[in-house]
């Protein structure tokens, strides 16, 4: 192992972890966005939205995220939709993550205690108002535990669209190591950082979570 | 005059019937407590006044809003059920006070969002409530940090925010520890001595004697007898009382 090739990789690839991130951060973002939406769908009482909320989840959730990369990549072409990498890749990984994440939030939503609805609408808030002030505050805070595990395993899935030439940090390191034939080295480096990169997360959530939790007790 | 009036109130849970034509007037600033055994429907008929269950038959009428049973739900009648709600104060056993919001919070919220009341006027009312109930000093604090009675106590405040002119209890004070249940009773007896008129759930035989203008024992779906306190509790007539009575003194 050679130290220089340690130093002179090390710049390329924390270019490469700026893009990680920023694949990530976009893609949890819309996913949250997404996921929300699909959650009050699949509980809402109209049957046409919650089924078409469950056939995306059950969809997304049922086929590997590579070949959802795939179609929306080589795929959708063939149909004029024509995407460049980095769109399919933040649509491919928001809409997987999106999935998982109408689960937790439903599952969230589910586990208020139904007491919570009856003392709201006693005091005669209308359905939404109950929803919108005092359930989903109170499952928001329930869910961000799983909502930090889905995060954390976007960031590693990430790594999935260097198969379409996005330069996050997998692709970076097979290019790098095309030019040094230094796998071993260059690909731990690559595993150090996304190590480092999730430890950081995994910290700064941690926090989130103690401080919403604070007074709500199950 | 009456201020609630059920007509024949009828309650299926699927093929079981938990109410048999329930006919019950309540006066103004009447104290009823309904009493009986568990399973009796006591908590389901109280449940029913504000349709917190839907009631498979009858006619409700509390103040000026009279609703009846088993009519499709429109828009409508949402809102009409909306009305007859905002009138109705409802206290739970288990409190269902919103924990991530402190006490005076919780008893802002409703005012606020369901009348449109200004911040600093819902603010102003909720710390007047909360000092009624003795709690201003625990305005600032969350539900986890409030002992099951301030919990209720808070709740009750919650409740008249909205100034009901009916205030419901169902069993409020059955999940508190028992030296934690004489302020909850304190306080409801001042609401009643200031005239509000009061559905109560409860097994406190000490309350209803005290506060009580009528007990409605129930059994089984039915309301078996009802009159003043002293009459049930010393010259019950049916035999179903004195089993309960018994029973309940016995314990």
């Amino acid at each position: 192992m050679d130290v220089s090739i340690i130093i002179e990789s090390l710049p390329p690839l924390l270019n490469a972890v700026l893009m990680t991130i920023f694949l990530a951060v976009i893609s949890i973002i819309i996913a949250l966005v997404l996921g929300f939406f699909t959650s009050l769908e699949r509980i809402s009482k109209i049957k046409i939205l919650s089924k078409i909320a469950s056939i995306y989840v059950s969809v997304f959730r049922g086929t590997p995220l590579l070949v959802q990369i795939f179609v929306i990549y080589y795929g959708l072409p063939q149909v004029n939709i024509e995407m460049d990498p980095i769109p399919s890749g933040i649509l491919a990984l928001s809409l997987n993550a999106g999935a998982y994440l109408s689960e937790s939030f439903r599952a969230a939503i589910l586990s208020i205690d139904k007491g919570q609805m009856e003392a709201s609408v006693s005091l005669g808030m209308t359905y939404s108002q109950a929803l919108r002030r005092i359930i989903l505050p109170q499952s928001l805070r329930v869910a961000i535990p799983t909502l930090s595990n889905t995060f954390i395993v976007l960031i590693k899935d990430t790594s999935l669209v260097s198969v379409i030439t996005v330069t996050e940090l997998l692709q970076m390191s097979s290019l790098l190591i095309a030019k040094t034939f230094e796998p071993l080295t260059i690909y731990l480096m690559a595993a150090v950082l996304y190590w480092i990169l999730i430890a950081f997360f995994t910290a700064l959530l941690d926090k989130v979570e103690k401080r919403a939790s604070q007074h709500v007790t199950l | 005059m009456s201020i609630i009036q059920l007509k024949n109130l009828k309650k299926h849970f699927g093929n079981q019937e938990v109410l048999h034509d329930i006919n019950l007037e309540v006066n103004k600033s009447e104290v009823v407590v309904l009493m009986g055994p568990s399973g009796s429907g006591k908590s389901t008929l109280l449940r029913c006044l504000t349709f917190l269950e839907e009631p498979t038959a009858g006619a409700i009428k509390i103040g000026e809003h009279t609703l009846a049973a088993g009519e499709k739900l429109t828009r409508q009648r949402k809102n009409k059920i909306r009305d007859l709600r905002k009138s109705t104060g409802f206290v739970f056993q288990q409190f269902n006070l919103f924990p991530h919001k402190t006490a005076i919070e919780n008893v802002m919220e409703a005012p606020m969002i369901v009348k449109g009341m200004k911040q600093d006027e819902a603010r102003e009312l909720a710390q007047s409530l909360l000092d009624k109930v003795g709690l201003g000093e625990r305005c600032n604090h969350y539900p986890s940090q409030l002992s099951g009675g301030q919990k209720q106590r808070v709740a009750i405040a919650r409740a008249l925010a909205m100034k009901p002119t009916v205030m419901l209890y169902d069993e409020p004070t059955s999940a508190l520890d028992p030296e934690l249940v004489r302020e909850v009773l304190q306080v409801m007896k001042e609401l009643a001595k200031e005239g509000m008129t009061m559905v109560v759930v409860t097994h406190e035989m000490r309350f209803a004697k005290d506060v009580a203008d009528r007990v409605v024992f129930m059994d089984g779906g039915y309301i078996v007898e009802q009159g003043r306190p002293e009459e049930i509790f010393n010259q019950p007539k049916e035999d179903r009382t004195k089993r309960f009575l018994a029973q309940v003194i016995g314990e």
